[in-house]
């Protein structure tokens, strides 16, 4: 079944997915959109920079557009070309909006707060179909608000994830339900916010908990009927490798979740899945051992799930910096050798780069100020520095629990191998307390008082992705929580917490142009074409913006 | 995760603290065990005691030695102030506590109302002269509608500060600002002096808002001003300096006691 939407009196359509079609009442109708992505297009999002087909722009996880109409040069006239305002669910506590939008054959389809799904015309705004699933003011969330990330494309489906851990295939055409499965039991903690990743007839989810003591596992159902294919646990039970780090029955309650979209190497088929935090996060007293595979990211086969190979970034760590920041996968040159590489800007401020073939440590480099290591060794482990832990009285550390970067995404430009993050500058009185876990309740051991407000700041940084080292930076009046886009024009679009969408000049960090769009932006900029004029797309507070140059 | 929690971030505060309290809702803090409010007590120095005060005798934030609490008079709300924080005020959400915490806490909070109140020195009512006539107060400060909105009203004055600060606040204005809790920034500076020079003229007033392209100021003689920071020659945020002048020498110790009584009798009432 091929849905498709058709426009009448359009004056260009590219032949890329435009079809003339004669019919007998209606001549010459311009077919510009077709409700279907295929695999093979998956696999060629990051050089199609009309679609933006998955959650970071491909399964290098770059988030980096080759669209070069809009340069340094002619930015200053970027402007609204359309925007849309999203509708309120009246579910209590939702309405921050984190979701990146995807772009298809000229449909535009997103997510709302908390777990609704939106189709919109791609080249108008205008809206196609909403959907909201029914989720009780009840639902538990526990240790983050009432967000959602967006959505997977696959075939004729769009796959949404909902906070009450369900998993569904929506008709990309019409938004009408093809299957719904349960991924997870939320009245214990599990929820889902992530934006699914679309593999080869697989959707692929994590989820997240671990601030009620879930123990974490990435998830790979078929994408035609919803059946689960794999589950892989972060925590392994007792005789399982990795199991030697934890003591007693830690394990059960041990967090690990897998709360951010990964990457995909088709070549190797291999799934990059990162990990977030022990539970409980604070009090590592109760959880000694390196805590594997928390804070770590994993190698998996997407056909079985087995686990190729890990690297762990924070062992047995106690300031909640989960490994939840996406990981970019980049082949290149490093010390003279041709290698395929992951990235991945960290919680805790420190850089990496790890041969993702093998999983061997490359390079550790500090990004952001932080107290808490000497730096990292030639394994790749930390060298922790003393008195850095939460304390009963509090200790101060940099950087804060929401760490030097979270999980609004970073960008890399394959063509200058610069990788640009946003950077959070503040740190954190970390204390510790007692922790007793109860299904379903917050399992923290401890908090933290941050260091905001004019204590703290932050900066868009880029980094020559192959040492780590800053090249240029771009202050923020204070630590973002939104991600980055570089383009193939020469541009890095980001945004501030004072709800500024702004451009800056990749060679140089000199802010271009700059839109004040009325809210807190929390979320990551994306970018498509239509009918061949390049947009980029934002959303500040409840409204997508979508600009343009005419 | 904290993530994506961790999140967060004021709102994600929000939710949790409303988890941690819902899971509160069957404990009395009546009945609150002295292991608990001695836990509590080590949690408050640590979340609560820069604010209000070791001793919960009040600072930048209010003294706490108070039966009825202006925005926590029963345990419900007590909880629920713990937890959210107050929206506009310097109070912080506290999104990582737990039912326990939450409860240790409320329960050493409520136990400082149990304690004797400081004696306010000075005459309020010759106070108010001070205020009207020598100190010129009305100036730049509002109470019950009159007066210009230069500085912060101080129609509540009296419920938000204690004794010691008011009178730091009248005899060395810059030893501290009062701060605001955004949801999107934290806890800021909120009468920040800020001064900024262009190719018109030098600018020195008090941060109304700012981002990372332009500056929004008042100045003390309340005209607004908004500058694009790229088109400044320099732009300065000047911590530790307030534009209010102290009045350590101008008022005599008499009067400082009159005026800080004054201002403590100021709990919104008309």
């Amino acid at each position: 079944m091929l849905r498709r939407v058709i426009y009448r009196h359009v004056n260009f359509c590219r032949i890329s997915f435009c079809k003339i079609i004669v019919a007998a009442s209606v001549s010459l109708l311009c077919v510009s959109s077709f409700a279907d992505t295929s695999y093979e297009q998956l696999l060629a999002d990051e050089q199609n920079g009309d679609d933006w087909l998955s959650y970071s722009g491909g399964y290098r996880s770059e988030r980096f557009s080759p669209l070069a109409q809009i340069s340094p040069a002619n930015v200053a006239d970027m402007k609204v070309m359309w925007a849309y305002q999203m509708q309120p669910t009246g579910i209590s506590g939702a309405g921050l909006q984190e979701s990146t939008p995807l772009v298809a054959n000229g449909i535009m389809y997103l997510t709302e707060s908390p777990s609704s799904v939106t189709a919109l015309d791609a080249r108008t705004g205008n809206l196609l179909w909403h959907w909201r699933p029914e989720i009780s003011n009840e639902v538990l969330n526990i240790g983050f608000p009432r967000i959602n990330r967006g959505v997977a494309l696959l075939d004729e489906s769009v796959y949404v994830a909902t906070l009450d851990a369900r998993l569904f295939a929506l008709d990309a055409g019409t938004g009408a339900v093809r299957w719904e499965t349960k991924v997870a039991e939320n009245s214990v903690g599990f929820s889902l916010t992530l934006a699914p990743l679309a593999l080869d007839g697989k959707i692929v989810v994590g989820v997240s908990g671990a601030e009620a003591g879930v123990r974490g596992y990435i998830d790979a159902y078929d994408s035609a009927t919803g059946e689960r294919l794999w589950r892989t646990f972060t925590v392994p039970e007792p005789g399982e490798p990795g199991s030697e780090t934890w003591q007693g029955d830690a394990w059960q309650t041990g967090g690990g979740s897998t709360w951010l979209t990964g990457s995909f190497d088709a070549e190797l088929n291999t799934l990059y899945w990162t990990t977030g935090n022990p539970a409980p996060d604070w009090n590592g007293d109760v959880r000694p051992g390196d805590n594997l595979f928390t804070c770590s990211v994993l190698a998996l086969d997407p056909d079985t799930g087995e686990m190729r190979w890990y690297f762990q970034y924070t062992p047995h760590d106690t300031h909640d910096w989960d490994a939840n920041q996406i990981p970019v996968l980049i082949d290149a040159e490093f010390e003279g050798e041709q290698r395929k590489m992951l990235a991945l800007a960290n919680r805790n401020a420190f850089y990496y780069l790890i041969d993702r073939e093998s999983g061997e440590f490359l390079l550790g480099e500090p990004y952001s100020y932080q107290t808490w290591a000497e730096g990292i060794d030639d394994t790749g482990r930390p060298i922790v520095l003393p008195n850095s832990e939460p304390t009963r009285e509090g200790n101060l550390v940099w950087p804060s629990l929401q760490g030097a970067t979270n999980w609004f995404s970073p960008s890399y430009n394959p063509r200058t191998q610069q990788f640009f993050v946003p950077n959070r500058r503040m740190g954190a009185i970390f204390y510790k307390a007692d922790a007793e876990y109860t299904p379903g309740a917050p399992f923290l051991g401890g908090g933290e008082q941050a260091l905001d407000g004019d204590n703290a700041t932050g900066a868009i940084v880029a980094l020559d992705a192959m040492t780590g080292l800053q090249q240029w930076e771009f202050e923020l009046l204070t630590p973002p929580w939104s991600g980055v886009m570089a383009t193939a024009g020469g541009l890095v679009f980001a945004s501030s917490n004072e709800g500024i969408f702004f451009a800056l000049d990749a060679r140089t960090g000199n802010p271009v142009w700059n839109f004040n769009s009325g809210a807190h932006i929390r979320t990551n900029p994306m970018g498509f074409a239509v009918d061949d004029k390049q947009r980029v797309a934002i959303i500040g507070g409840q409204t997508l913006f979508v600009f343009g140059v005419e | 995760m904290a993530k994506v929690i961790s999140l967060s971030i004021v709102l994600a505060s929000l939710v949790l603290s409303f988890s941690a309290y819902a899971q509160t809702n069957d404990t009395s803090l009546a009945n609150i065990s002295q292991s608990d409010l001695e836990a509590g007590q080590g949690r408050y120095r640590v979340l609560c005691a820069r604010c209000h005060g070791m001793l919960g005798e009040g600072g930048e934030g209010p003294s706490l030695k108070r039966a009825r609490l202006i925005h926590a008079p029963n345990d419900e709300a007590l909880f629920s102030v713990i937890s959210n924080g107050i929206p506009g005020t310097g109070m912080p959400a506290n999104w990582a506590l737990g039912p326990s915490d939450l409860v240790q806490i409320a329960g050493y909070v409520k136990s400082l109302g149990q304690l004797e109140a400081e004696e306010i020195p000075g005459d309020a009512i010759r106070g108010r002269l001070v205020y009207e006539t020598k100190g010129n107060c009305s100036a730049c400060h509002i109470v019950s509608g009159i007066g210009r909105g230069v500085g912060p009203e101080l129609t509540e004055v009296g419920m938000r500060r204690n004794i010691a600060y008011l009178r730091e606040s009248v005899t060395n204005p810059s030893a501290d600002q009062p701060r605001v809790s955004d949801r999107r920034k934290g806890t800021l500076n909120s009468f920040l002096t800020v001064r900024a020079v262009s190719e018109y003229g030098v600018y020195e007033g008090m941060r109304i808002n700012e981002d990372e392209f332009s500056v929004q100021m008042r100045d003390i003689a309340g005209d607004i001003y908004s500058f694009e920071k790229s088109k400044l020659i320099s732009y300065e945020k000047n911590f530790g300096h307030s534009l209010m002048p102290g009045y350590g020498v101008t008022l005599s110790e008499v009067e400082i006691d009159d005026l800080v009584s004054y201002l403590m009798n100021l709990k919104g009432e008309n």
